[in-house]
């Protein structure tokens, strides 16, 4: 199983606990296929109450998350399992999939497009539901819609990188241009 | 049945947590001026990364005010009685809060389907209540002010930044569903201004005492300015919807000075703990 560093060791702001973040976070490691050799460093900014998430770097694999996409939304400041799983598997099955041959083009994401970022969240997301993960679908829809158009072109496109495996980067470049052909600028 | 209720009486089943004012506002991330809820500190715009959950956030946030303002007209309709007394209303008056009641359930099932449309659970987001609590005050014509002025003026700026979300995102669904709910809150913010006038038409003193109220209550849900007259307000001030729900150019002005006022104090706050350590 990857070797999980979850920084910090002690939360002050949260009442996050150390060790069953990194048992849940090493639990999804080992499901989504992270090697077992692989060492993932994960640094949680307790002090924002907000849900950016990022995969910060591949070498070595490190995820950079602020501490309210690990919290539940219900009870502010405490730990949610579901929150973590769904944070954990998109962000691992990314990381995954840099490290995979077919990713070999795809740009840093700090230099991914949001249309980019929510297509590779998608074919994440999917994934991570086939493991037996709880997704919402309809949230990552209306994420995908944002992105790519409220439009039938773009919901097929949700449907086949939410049922895909195998994707290659420009798999998802192709995707991102059929949805792009179908959109009109948005409104000034 | 009881009479004025307290916010803490509310019914609620089990998919809704309540979050106490204290807990709100004693998150130490909030004290540092984080944000929360990830729609402080700018403009719910499409470009922003994370504004899909924000919009989603925002939207639960909004169904749940609906239920309070259902709740608050609802008892608005029961805790007062029929005549000319301090403490009653007219009949009309007691129709006008029926007929809002009837707006808000429709809300209420606008709000849950557009929930169904963005992903969101019922309750997936902690409730607070104290956009009921403003709807407590004893005095009807308080209270009136409190909440069809000041609350449902600040429905207005959010059905309004919520339908511009909605243009820019291109969403047909979430542009028309808040245009639909934006017309019933100018209609009740009309009623409010039309009944403060004639309920406090002999009676200025009264008037001067429901519109400061209003001004508190404005000022408490400017949060930090949250909501004001700024481009760079999450929340923008309507004032095209406001003016045809009766409020006047001198009105906004100030909304926007008192949402300027608390941003003020909201960041001379942040800074003095931040001078402590």
């Amino acid at each position: 199983m990857a070797r999980l560093v979850v920084i910090p060791e002690t939360f002050t702001m949260v009442n996050f606990d150390h060790a069953r973040l990194v048992e849940l976070a090493e639990e999804v490691a080992g499901r989504v296929g992270i090697p077992a050799d692989l060492e993932v460093r994960v640094e949680i900014d307790e002090g924002s109450p907000l849900g950016r998430t990022k995969l910060a770097s591949v070498d070595p694999v490190t995820l950079w998350m602020q501490g309210g996409a690990l919290e539940n939304p219900k009870v502010p400041r405490t730990l949610s399992d579901r929150s973590v799983r769904d944070v954990f598997a998109r962000l691992l099955f990314r990381a995954n999939d840099r490290l995979a041959p077919g990713f070999a083009e795809a740009p840093p994401d700090d230099d991914l497009t949001l249309q980019q970022h929510t297509a590779w969240d998608t074919y994440a997301v999917g994934r991570s539901e086939r493991l037996g993960y709880n997704p919402s679908r309809q949230r990552r829809l209306y994420h995908f819609r944002n992105r790519h158009g409220f439009s039938d072109v773009a919901d097929a496109v949700f449907d086949r990188l939410w049922s895909a495996d195998g994707l290659s980067w420009a798999d998802l470049e192709a995707a991102c241009a059929e949805t792009a052909a179908g959109r009109e600028p948005a409104p000034a | 049945m009881k009479k004025l209720m307290a916010p803490n009486e509310l019914a609620r089943d089990g998919r809704f947590v309540r979050l106490n004012t204290i807990d709100r506002f004693s998150d130490p991330r909030t004290q540092r001026g984080a944000g929360t809820g990830g729609r402080m500190g700018n403009r719910l715009t499409p470009d922003r990364p994370g504004a899909p959950d924000a919009a989603r956030n925002l939207m639960h946030g909004i169904f749940v005010g609906e239920i309070q303002a259902l709740e608050g007209a609802g008892r608005t309709c029961w805790d007062y009685e029929v005549g000319a007394g301090p403490d009653d209303v007219p009949f009309a008056f007691k129709l006008d809060m029926a007929r809002q009641c009837w707006d808000e359930a429709r809300h209420c099932e606008i709000s849950v389907k557009l929930g169904d449309w963005m992903g969101t659970e019922i309750g997936e987001f902690a409730e607070t209540a104290f956009l009921f609590e403003a709807a407590c005050n004893p005095d009807p014509v308080l209270r009136l002010t409190g909440v069809n002025r000041a609350l449902e003026g600040l429905a207005i700026d959010v059905f309004n930044a919520m339908r511009e979300f909605g243009v820019v995102s291109g969403d047909p669904v979430l542009e028309f569903c808040e245009d639909w709910m934006l017309a019933d809150e100018v209609t009740h913010v009309k009623m409010g201004s039309d009944w403060l006038r004639r309920i406090t038409e002999k009676d200025p003193e009264r008037r001067d005492k429901a519109l400061e109220f209003q001004r508190i209550v404005d000022k408490l849900f400017s949060g930090g300015g949250f909501r004001g007259d700024d481009e760079d307000s999450p929340i923008k001030l309507a004032r095209r919807f406001r003016e045809l729900a009766g409020f006047t150019g001198d009105e906004m002005d100030e909304l926007g000075e008192l949402s300027r006022q608390s941003r003020a104090e909201a960041q001379a706050a942040l800074a003095a703990r931040a001078a402590g350590g």
